[in-house]
């Protein structure tokens, strides 16, 4: 589903990563370490096309974004990937269903059935008309998966989706998320500092200024 | 409040946005200056006019004053025991010829120099070296003050000067300059009473007769043993000082009224920025609120920080103001294109108190403008503030507020005037004004309700900009009142200025209707002296290429002591319907009565409405008149009369004229003409020429010139309406930065976000756009036709410019939209995709 071939990304004279390939295959999920300031979140901007690789290519589902303009990267944004944020980015003046709707409205796709069945899936079918300034960050971390999934897309990328939870709740995300992952039989590249979320997924590699690497998995803290 | 933690946190912020708090400082400083020179400049003009008056005037306790009566009442009043002084003066308008030819207006005032001095001492004659200390005597003998001698350059007093020439009917009388008076003001001339009234035939003629009193006098007792004779009234000290304020009060007032109009959009200026400006700091203010700073202090924060942007705005509009009246009064003599003031050059005249209040004036603009914005930060809950969640605005705004306003409004533009100014009327404007605004967010929350559902709205982009225009009304409300402030000013200026534009251009057409005017007189109070005979008019009738001859007579009358002159013109009036605007069909003329047609003015100051009676001062006496109908008149702002030539000779016995107007033969040049009748007269510079032309053109540019200041409001207004937007949607796009972000991941391209932002911006100024028109046209009633005819008593049909209407909508519209896309496309970049890895 995804393939970075030798991605290299520089701010200035300074090398943020080099040397980056890698494959993830659908219904894989992948965690990447890395110490702070290593470039993960660059990397998955990269991934995403919303920044620019100084180097290399990334590949999703066989198209190289190199290959594509603005506006096509933007639609391969909008029907392969789904997204979650650490600091959740639910928008505050749309309800929780409306929310979780909102990437089935960019494709004119709209399916109440659909975002009903994945709040359910989710554990929120009940605060579907709620606002997110009434539900707690577990809550708001769950609505993000469950829009990061709605649209069943190809790669989803989670940027610390735990990093603003308590370990519990970080715990309970992380299944939902391995949950929907597996369901949705998508690849998932989840960037993280926490060992706990890595241990859940299938492969954890650490990004180094000079590439990635294996990681054995962590115990969990 | 902790002074060292505001002077960090607003000197900071500050810097960081140095245009946007400069912008809003220079619209405080731009709104306290116009507002501030405009009263330097009246109050200036009007202290040394004032300031003329008294000195050419005096300081008696009392004046009898009327039009040339017999100075036989002289003797019976200075023989009064109660009279300690009795001054008898002649007073003569006329013209001087200066030393290259031009005819000068000047004053003359014909004096008993020694009962004067007690009473004026500013016109003691001071005689010059080498004339005798008693040549005040001497009846050829004239005294120039300042004015005169800078007006009559050459004509300096000395021994060996050439005569100086003044204007006695249709030639002039020869007088010597001796020496000097201190009186200030317009040029005046003193010279000795006899003298005076042989040289302008007025022998044992009197205009006014200053006295002071024995002290304990009462002065009505007074007036009622003097048995004064018909046309001759007493007015007490102070009178003419206030005939000169009412002169021009109304203009004065109605200039304020429009500067201070600038202080108003100053402090929507404010308003925005200090909005956006809040907006941007939401997080700080949360981080402070947690850190322990009390919502009251967030308010007082803010207007803490309205309060030093007004400070120092009002600082700088103070000096802006006192130069700009400096410079105006150099280069406009105090006239500011009113023409009230002629030939007063006034020196700056700056009061503490004054000065204090428009300061103050400018200071509490911004905390207008701030204390909305201040209520927001008060208001912000830190916690939800930190997360970027915000508080949902849940509760309907009430519109009782900006309804009660709007009747308010819609009610006091029926009242009367008070105390002679349209005060109710300006009332309505402001109440129309606020009310409007006041009813933005109510109206905006009825929009956003009848607007589809969520579920309805299936597309994304419709959904976002619809749920977050309710969510976040009040920033929607702030885009649209800028929109409707800005613009309801300038449909309002826009619409009056345009119809009574249009009023004196078809009032021009109908008073103008022969080819060519000559006249002997600038103006009806020096008529008297600078006139034509009948033989002369006849002959002009005979000049070649004259195919019609039309001669009228000016008079000044005074009517009330406490108010300006009236002109009575008299002239052939074989059909009134025909030869005058009126405003109805004229009354039938009744036999054995003398039938007068009236200005407006004359309806609203002297209460002469059609088919009453009215008593005129002619100088042969009181004349009773019926008034047959009312005309409109644009150019005598204090009343005018028309009266049929043949019943004005057979009442007055008074055949002298001072205006003609020439009907021309096909193919006649108008050159050839005025040269013509020049060549029939003594002095060629006894008449002044104008073509209906030059006299329409003339009197457009007067127009133009006095409603400048409009043309600059309404492009301050929009310009500031245009700010305020750009800064309401800034502050939007910048609270939806993350937003933007989060789309972008979501698939959206920076073309679609842009166009969802101008979209929003659209239908928001739009809506803006369309409220302001109403609004303004709502206003532009109230000034057409409540303010301007209790302002300057004349009336104007309304005339509705829609190509400039639309226009200036269009401009609006185009502007609010293309900066909105501008805030969105640099909102929309890739600072947006970064902003999603920072903490809401």
């Amino acid at each position: 589903m995804l393939q970075l071939k030798n991605l290299h990304k520089h701010y200035g004279p300074s090398p943020i990563f080099q040397g980056v390939s890698l494959r993830v295959a659908r219904g894989e999920f992948v965690a990447l370490l890395g110490e702070s300031g290593v470039g993960k979140s660059t990397l998955l901007n990269c991934i995403a096309g919303l920044d620019e690789a100084d180097g290399g290519q990334v590949l999703i589902d066989g198209v190289a974004l190199s290959g594509l303009d603005d506006v096509a990267r933007a639609r391969l944004r909008r029907v392969q990937l789904g997204f979650v944020f650490q600091a959740f980015h639910v928008l505050p003046h749309l309800t929780v269903a409306q929310n979780v709707g909102l990437p089935l409205r960019l494709l004119n796709r709209l399916d109440d059935t659909r975002v009903a069945q994945v709040l359910d899936a989710v554990g929120l079918g009940e605060l579907g008309a709620r606002l997110p300034a009434q539900l707690s960050g577990g809550q708001l971390q769950r609505v993000a998966i469950a829009r990061a999934v709605v649209h069943a897309p190809g790669l989803i990328l989670a940027d610390e989706p735990t990093g603003n939870l308590d370990p519990t709740t970080a715990d309970k995300v992380m299944a939902v998320l391995r949950r929907q992952v597996q369901e949705a039989g998508a690849a998932c590249v989840l960037v993280t500092h926490s060992a706990a979320a890595a241990s859940a997924a299938d492969r954890v590699l650490r990004l180094t200024p000079l590439g990635i690497e294996d990681a054995a998995p962590q115990p969990a803290a | 409040m902790n002074f060292a933690l505001l002077r960090l946190l607003v000197l900071r912020e500050w810097r960081h946005h140095p245009w946007r708090h400069g912008a809003a400082l220079l619209a405080v400083a731009l709104g306290v200056a116009l507002a501030y020179s405009v009263h330097l400049i009246n109050s200036s003009a009007l202290a040394e006019f004032s300031s003329a008056v008294r000195t050419a005037n005096g300081e008696p306790d009392l004046t009898l004053s009327g039009r040339l009566f017999d100075d036989a009442l002289f003797e019976r009043v200075a023989a009064d025991p109660g009279v300690q002084i009795a001054s008898p003066v002649l007073e003569i308008d006329t013209y001087a010829r200066s030393s290259d030819g031009r005819r000068v207006a000047v004053r003359v005032l014909g004096i008993d120099a020694l009962l004067a001095a007690p009473l004026a001492p500013a016109l003691w004659p001071q005689p010059v070296a080498g004339e005798d200390r008693l040549v005040f005597l001497d009846p050829d003998a004239v005294f120039l003050n300042a004015a005169a001698r800078s007006a009559l350059r050459g004509a300096e007093a000395t021994a060996d000067s050439r005569p100086l020439e003044l204007q006695a009917g249709a030639g002039y009388t020869s007088l010597r300059v001796a020496g000097n008076v201190a009186a200030g003001g317009t040029p005046v001339l003193v010279m000795d009473l006899a003298g005076a009234q042989e040289r302008f035939a007025a022998l044992g003629k009197l205009s006014r007769i200053d006295l002071r009193l024995v002290p304990g006098t009462d002065t009505q007792q007074l007036i009622r043993r003097l048995a004064l004779p018909a046309g001759v009234t007493a007015v007490a000290a102070g009178v003419a000082e206030q005939r000169v304020s009412n002169l021009s009060r109304a203009y004065r007032v109605n200039l304020t009224v429009l500067a201070l109009v600038a202080l108003f959009v100053g402090a929507f200026l404010v308003f925005s920025v200090v909005s956006l400006s809040v907006a941007q700091r939401t997080p700080a203010f949360a981080l402070l609120g947690v850190l322990g700073l009390s919502a009251q202090e967030r308010r007082r924060w803010v207007l803490a920080e309205c309060a030093l942007l007004g400070a120092a705005g009002s600082a700088m509009g103070l000096l802006l103001g006192a130069a700009l009246a400096a410079a105006a009064l150099r280069l406009l003599a105090g006239d500011l294109g009113g023409g009230y003031f002629p030939g007063i050059v006034p020196p700056l005249q700056v009061g503490v108190l004054d000065t204090a209040v428009f300061g103050a004036l400018g200071v509490a603009s911004a905390l207008v403008g701030g204390w909305w914005p201040a209520r927001q930060a008060q208001q912000l809950v830190p916690a939800q503030a930190l997360k970027g969640l915000g508080s949902p605005e849940s509760t309907a705004p009430p519109a009782w507020p900006g309804a009660t306003l709007l009747a308010l409004g819609a009610a006091a533009a029926f009242l009367p005037p008070i105390a002679g100014l349209p005060l109710a009327a300006y009332a309505a404007v402001a109440a129309l004004l606020f009310g409007g605004v006041a009813l933005i967010p109510a109206l905006v929350h009825a929009l956003l309700a009848a607007a589809p559902v969520g579920g309805v709205l299936r597309g994304a982009l419709p959904l976002l900009a619809l749920q977050r225009a309710r969510f976040q009304r009040r920033t929607a409300t702030a885009a649209v009142a800028g929109v409707v402030a800005s613009l309801a000013l300038s449909v309002a200026l826009t619409v009056m200025v345009a119809s009574f534009r249009v009023g004196v251009s078809s009032w021009l057409d109908a008073v103008l209707p022969a080819d060519l005017y000559a006249r002997s007189a600038g103006s009806s109070s020096a008529a008297d002296q600078a006139w034509l005979t009948p033989d002369f008019v006849a002959r002009v009738a005979q000049v070649p290429g004259v195919t019609r001859l039309e001669a009228s007579r000016l008079q000044p009358l005074q009517l009330s002591p406490d108010r300006p002159t009236v002109t009575l013109i008299s002239r052939p009036l074989s059909d009134p319907a025909a030869q005058l605007p009126l405003l109805q069909a004229p009354l039938p003329a009744q036999a054995g009565e003398v039938g007068v047609f009236v200005s407006e003015a004359m309806v609203s100051l002297y209460g002469a409405a059609a088919g009453s009676l009215i008593d005129l001062p002619l100088p042969s006496g009181v004349v009773p008149a019926r008034v047959r109908g009312v005309w409109r008149d644009y150019a005598r702002q204090f009343g005018a009369l028309v009266m049929a030539d043949s019943d004005y000779q057979r009442l007055s016995g008074d055949l002298r004229l001072n205006d003609l107007a020439l009907t021309l033969a096909p193919g006649t040049a108008a050159a050839t003409v005025q040269q013509a009748l020049r060549a029939l007269l003594p002095d060629p510079a006894l008449l002044e020429f104008a073509s209906s032309a030059q006299l329409r053109q003339m009197s457009l540019r007067i127009f133009d010139r006095s409603f400048a200041v409009t043309y600059y409001l309404q492009v301050v207004a929009i310009a500031i309406g245009l700010v305020g937007i750009a800064a309401s949607l800034s502050a939007q796009v910048l609270a939806r930065r993350k937003e933007f972000g989060l789309l972008s991941h979501l698939g959206l391209t920076r073309a679609q976000v842009v166009a969802v932002v101008a979209g929003e911006a659209a239908a928001w100024v739009a809506a803006g756009v369309l409220m302001g028109l109403l609004l303004g046209l709502a206003i532009s009633l109230v000034l057409v036709f409540v303010v301007n005819p209790q302002s300057f008593h004349w009336t104007m049909d309304l005339v509705l410019p829609w190509a400039r209407l639309l226009a200036l909508c269009a401009a609006v519209m185009v502007a609010g939209v293309a900066t909105a896309a501008l805030c969105a496309r640099n909102a929309a970049g890739r600072q947006a995709v970064m902003s999603v890895k920072e903490d809401w």
